[in-house]
């Protein structure tokens, strides 16, 4: 009798043991963003589909690790769109042992990171428009979509469709990496289909744009493009341009935010004529990922499109992690990535690109979509497939 | 002709709200000798409380003011005698608390509210032109509200008791308190007139503008800016230098751009540093 005792004991300690263990087996991935300030929506959606990647994974069993089932944890860090928060940022997550970060967002934070993740070798992903978004000299690198040199020309002329009144625009942007980079590829993409572009810069932080408002209503353009403001930002030029009198058509070929742009200037009404890149051609397939989310994660998606545009990076990441079977490997999880092929799927197929660009080809590229609302109507967001 | 006209009416707009923010940050340096960091808190708490009035409230807009300045002027006057009279006198001290308190805030927001900006938009819309000038209704309304806060607060500070006892601690506190002022009870009313300034502005201009946690950075550094020109401790100094920084910052930024526009700011608050250290109508030395 005792013996039995002894061995059932014996058995429940050993289960519970396991039990512990498989709890404690905790894999943790890093997410990176603005996560407060202008372009806080972009860090939240880079945060929400590193989160729900790894929700799905956890909600088969989590990813085999030496042997051991493990829980895959995110850790979030709010890298302020600045390069300095994202160096910290490489470097904070690095403490914790991270090496796999999904995320930054902007250019400043991706010119930032780079140098520090290398050393720290680390995996990254940017969603940079930046002209040097990827390098072949740092091989961890991934971008999650492609920049203005891929898709404005596309953009402008299907916005010269809608709005063929345009024959000159002005462009707006901060005046760092994160708005000169986009801005200036932008113009050249409205010069080479015969519209007259101006770049006008501002001092990121500015929050009262009326002065900046009456310089470039001076040159009379016929359409104002807000580039890669931050959706805050460009809520607020948006509301006052229109009350400066301008009532032309205003575009915004750079990161997404329309939902935010919409709310901070006071709607469709104010809005009226508006074209945008979008980085996702949304499909009823898209809009299921919000639901998924919901389910998974028990709360209210944040980002929009940005999140839906950040999931196959985040969700291939997963994939690779689980191939690789670590999370401490960075190089290993990166071989793994580079053989899957570009599919998800919500979003479809896509294609591996960046060669022809940067060099290297570890840059994703679905389809995407151009937004219209005219005359305070939404006319819908057209799809343009990827070409390489 | 346009652009120059354009420009003055930005100018002046922009001044009247920073001589708001830099007369309450400027208040409370030149009585209690405390620079306050978290001045841009308090416009954000008044742009908040004024938001969640209107918002989710359903309260009229001016009352959702009022209610905004009540509140922020009430947190002035408990954080100023529950927690900085403490260490009233020790400059690091209250430099430390204030730039605490308005960690907290920012992050109590951020929590509260969530990062995105808020659906709050000014009652008023629409422009009044005059030939080719536009001016917003909304920034009227506000310059209007502006400038006669700034009357009031002239009033307070230089024809009641009150005033006279709070610019006697800000000449001489030794002096002020062998002559009967009371800093328990001077001190608290002082912060939380400055902080009720505070979020007064933010009231007014976050609707204008857009409201969401981290709007405070800009208010502080301008705030800063604008005192340490008109003269850190002096009202009239503060007043002065914030028209001048709205009205620069209107010029340089229309006629040279956003980016050099606020590189001019700056130079000329260096230049005017070099030449003047105690600002534009600055004291060399704190009395109190």
């Amino acid at each position: 009798m005792k013996t039995s005792v002894t061995l059932l004991a014996a058995a429940f300690s050993l289960a519970a043991t396991v039990a512990a263990q498989a709890q404690d087996c905790t894999a943790k991935v890093g997410a990176m963003g603005p996560m407060s300030g202008g372009a806080a929506q972009w860090g939240l959606a880079m945060a929400g589909a590193a989160e729900l990647a790894a929700a799905e994974v956890n909600a088969t069993g989590g990813v085999t690790i030496n042997g051991k089932k493990c829980k895959i944890v995110v850790v979030s860090y709010d890298s302020k769109y600045t390069a300095d928060g994202a160096a910290a940022g490489a470097n904070a997550l690095a403490s914790e042992g991270i090496k796999i970060i999904i995320g930054p967002v902007g250019s400043p934070e991706a010119t930032g990171i780079k140098p520090v993740a290398a050393r720290n070798e680390q995996l990254t992903w940017n969603a940079a428009y930046a002209k040097n978004a990827l390098e072949a000299k740092y091989p961890l690198v991934f971008h999650i979509a492609p920049g203005p040199g891929t898709w404005s020309d596309a953009m402008v002329k299907h916005a010269l469709k809608h709005f063929p009144q345009i024959k000159s625009v002005a462009l707006v942007a901060p005046n760092d990496q994160g708005g000169t980079d986009i801005a200036s590829v932008d113009a050249v993409a409205y010069r080479n289909n015969g519209v007259k572009a101006t770049e006008e810069y501002y001092q990121r932080g500015t929050t009262n744009f009326a002065p900046i408002i009456t310089r470039l209503l001076a040159t009379n353009p016929d359409a104002v493009d807000t580039a890669s403001s931050p959706p805050g930002d460009a809520g607020v030029i948006v509301k006052q341009l229109r009350l400066a009198g301008f009532k032309g058509p205003i575009g915004r070929m750079g990161g997404p935010g329309t939902e935010e742009i919409l709310r901070v200037s006071g709607g469709m009404d104010v809005l009226k004529d508006f074209y945008w890149f979008e980085t996702v051609a949304v499909t009823d397939q898209m809009r299921e990922i919000d639901n998924i989310y919901r389910k998974l994660l028990g709360k209210e998606p944040v980002g929009g499109t940005a999140l839906w545009g950040n999931l196959p990076a985040a969700r291939m990441t997963m994939k690779a992690i689980v191939n690789a079977g670590t999370v401490e490997d960075a190089a290993k999880v990166a071989a793994e990535l580079r053989k899957l092929p570009v599919e998800d799927p919500n979003m479809g197929k896509g294609l591996w690109a960046g060669q022809k660009q940067y060099g290297i080809n570890q840059e994703l590229f679905f389809a995407f979509g151009v937004g219209i609302i005219k005359d305070g109507k939404e006319v819908g967001i057209a799809r343009i497939e990827p070409t390489n | 002709m346009e652009q120059f006209l354009q420009a003055a009416v930005i100018g002046i707009s922009l001044g009247a709200q920073y001589a708001l923010l830099a007369l309450g940050f400027t208040l409370i340096f030149g009585i209690l000798g405390v620079v306050n960091f978290a001045h841009g808190g308090f416009y954000m708490i008044g742009g908040y409380v004024a938001y969640s009035c209107v918002g989710l409230l359903g309260l009229p807009y001016p009352l959702a003011v009022l209610i905004a300045v009540a509140a922020t002027a009430a947190l002035g006057w408990v954080f100023e005698l529950f927690l900085l009279e403490r260490l009233i006198d020790d400059h690091l001290a209250t430099l430390m608390l204030t730039l605490g308190l308005y960690l907290i805030v920012s992050n109590g927001l951020l929590r509260v509210f969530g990062p995105l900006s808020m659906e709050f938009s000014f009652p008023v819309s629409g422009s009044i032109q005059f030939g080719p000038i536009y001016v917003p209704r909304e920034n009227l309304i506000v310059l209007g509200i502006c400038l006669s806060a700034i009357l009031a607060l002239w009033l307070v500070l230089f024809r009641t008791d009150l005033g006279r006892a709070l610019r006697a601690l800000a000449d001489d506190r030794q002096v002020a308190m062998a002559q009967g002022m009371r800093p328990k009870l001077l001190f608290p009313a002082a912060f939380a007139l400055a902080t009720g300034l505070a979020g007064l502005t933010g009231a007014l201009v976050t609707p204008i503008l857009a409201l969401s946690p981290g709007v405070g950075d800009p208010v502080l550094a301008t705030s800063f800016l604008t005192v340490i020109l008109g003269g850190l401790g002096s009202l009239g100094g503060a007043a002065l230098a914030a028209f001048i920084v709205g009205i620069v910052e209107a010029y340089s930024s229309v006629y040279f751009g956003g980016s050099i526009g606020a590189l001019v700011l700056f130079t000329l608050v260096l230049l005017l540093l070099v030449f003047r250290p105690t600002g534009l109508l600055g004291r060399e030395i704190r009395g109190a």
